[in-house]
């Protein structure tokens, strides 16, 4: 293996395989498994410590003894389990053999360069998800057609501040207020006999659910400091979406300021 | 019954469908994610039905779903080749405790913002009711789900191998 490539490339690959793995969302057991079996692959041990913006690697040839030492900063990249999934497999073909040290260069590329899926497709489909969660919780028609509007209006908005690369916390804040404001219509023109619920379901599309349980499933591989770290971002970006529906209720003088 | 339940399948279906698109799962794992949150949706909704069901709390009703989902994904993940983790997480999304949450930050507000001690021990015992409950709602997903991904961690960190063993 090491006859067509140095041990300089190996852990130049194995650098810009970790920052792909945790940019895209992969929980710390699942990065210390996929980089493990690739550094096994070619020859190297490997020892990792994963924090929450940068990743330190420590590897050191076996034949050798050659040793080397880099410090990683994730990719940024919105949460994507096709790149996740795409990762993990290329890590089992470069354990099995399957694939040359050159092919799986191109393959890392193409995993992290994947085209994203139809804006107006995806708006559509949480659309409909937010109306299914709000009957869910009990709400009738008239709350499900306010929490689809409401919702694709903050939807649409958050692709909109995300591409212009505004700050998370930011985005949060704008989309909770706008999708409150829309969701108290409800209230507002007693369309409907459920509006609380369509008020409280208006802004859960923008709940961080997987960064708190990556958190979870972190504490329970005892990587507290990155569990904390996820955990404390998720709690940030919830109180930003807090501070937005409750300006958003302010404003309309509806659900907990009526 | 038997149409609350079908209702309720198919409600976190879609829920858990539309979830999933955000976080930009492998195309084949959708249908999966539909079939694994409707199982489960439907299960707890089963477990705290009082008249034909278990009668269950809605925290150890979640912790049982939260954890037949796990095994869900865990067991279909080497039929979808994704890791475990791309059909769980989204299925699990329709079972977070949002009236809950909304009620809490509706109670901490009214507390905060309350004129007489009457009103405020009123709004206390809402905030703390709520905001436990939701807390160990959330618990019990989190636990439930990610345990059978360390129980079957063979299954689960294997599936994505193209000679899956």
């Amino acid at each position: 293996m090491r006859t067509t490539s140095t041990f300089k490339e190996h852990t130049a690959f194995i650098g810009t395989y970790a920052a792909a793995l945790l940019g895209c969302g992969a929980t710390c057991v699942r990065l210390e498994k996929n980089i493990g079996r690739i550094a096994s692959a070619y020859g190297i041990e490997v020892e990792m410590t994963i924090m929450p913006r940068h990743i330190h690697l420590f590897m050191r040839d076996k034949s050798s003894g050659t040793s080397e030492s880099a410090v990683i900063e994730p990719r940024k990249m919105p949460i994507s389990f096709r790149c996740n999934t795409l990762l993990s497999r290329l890590s089992w073909e470069i354990a099995d053999g399957q694939i040359e040290f050159s092919g799986a260069g191109a393959a890392l590329q193409r995993a992290v360069s994947q085209p994203p899926r139809s804006k107006e497709l995806v708006t559509f489909m949480v659309c409909c998800a937010s109306a299914s969660f709000c009957r869910l919780f009990g709400g009738d028609l008239a709350a499900m057609g306010v929490l689809m509007l409401s919702t694709c209006a903050g939807f649409m908005l958050r692709c909109h501040l995300l591409e212009r690369k505004v700050d998370i916390r930011a985005v949060m804040f704008l989309c909770a207020l706008v999708s409150s404001v829309l969701g108290a219509t409800d209230m507002l023109f007693s369309i409907g006999s459920t509006p609380e619920i369509a008020l409280g379901t208006s802004v859960l599309y923008l709940v961080p659910g997987i960064p708190f349980l990556n958190a979870f499933s972190d504490v329970i591989n005892r990587h507290y400091i990155c569990a904390f770290s996820r955990f404390m971002d998720a709690v940030v970006l919830t109180c930003c979406l807090s501070a937005g529906l409750c300006t958003g209720l302010l404003v309309m003088n509806a659900g907990m300021f009526r | 019954m038997w149409t609350q339940i079908f209702e309720d399948a198919f409600f976190s279906a879609i829920a858990a469908i539309g979830f999933a698109a955000i976080s930009t799962p492998p195309r084949n794992c959708f249908a999966v994610c539909a079939l694994i949150a409707a199982t489960g949706h439907s299960l707890r909704f089963w477990l705290m039905d009082a008249q034909f069901g278990a009668g269950m709390h809605i925290v150890p009703a979640t912790f049982a779903a939260s954890f037949v989902i796990g095994c869900l994904s865990v067991f279909f993940s080497p039929m979808t080749k994704a890791p475990a983790e791309t059909c769980l997480f989204p299925s699990l999304l329709p079972m977070i405790p949002g009236i809950y949450a909304y009620k809490t930050f509706g109670a901490m507000v009214k507390f905060v913002l309350s004129s007489n001690s009457m009103q405020s021990d009123y709004y206390f015992s809402q905030l703390s009711s709520n905001g436990f409950t939701c807390m160990f709602i959330l618990i019990c997903m989190a636990l439930g789900s990610t345990l059978p991904v360390f129980l079957f961690g063979r299954i689960a960190f294997s599936a994505t191998r193209r000679k899956f063993l």
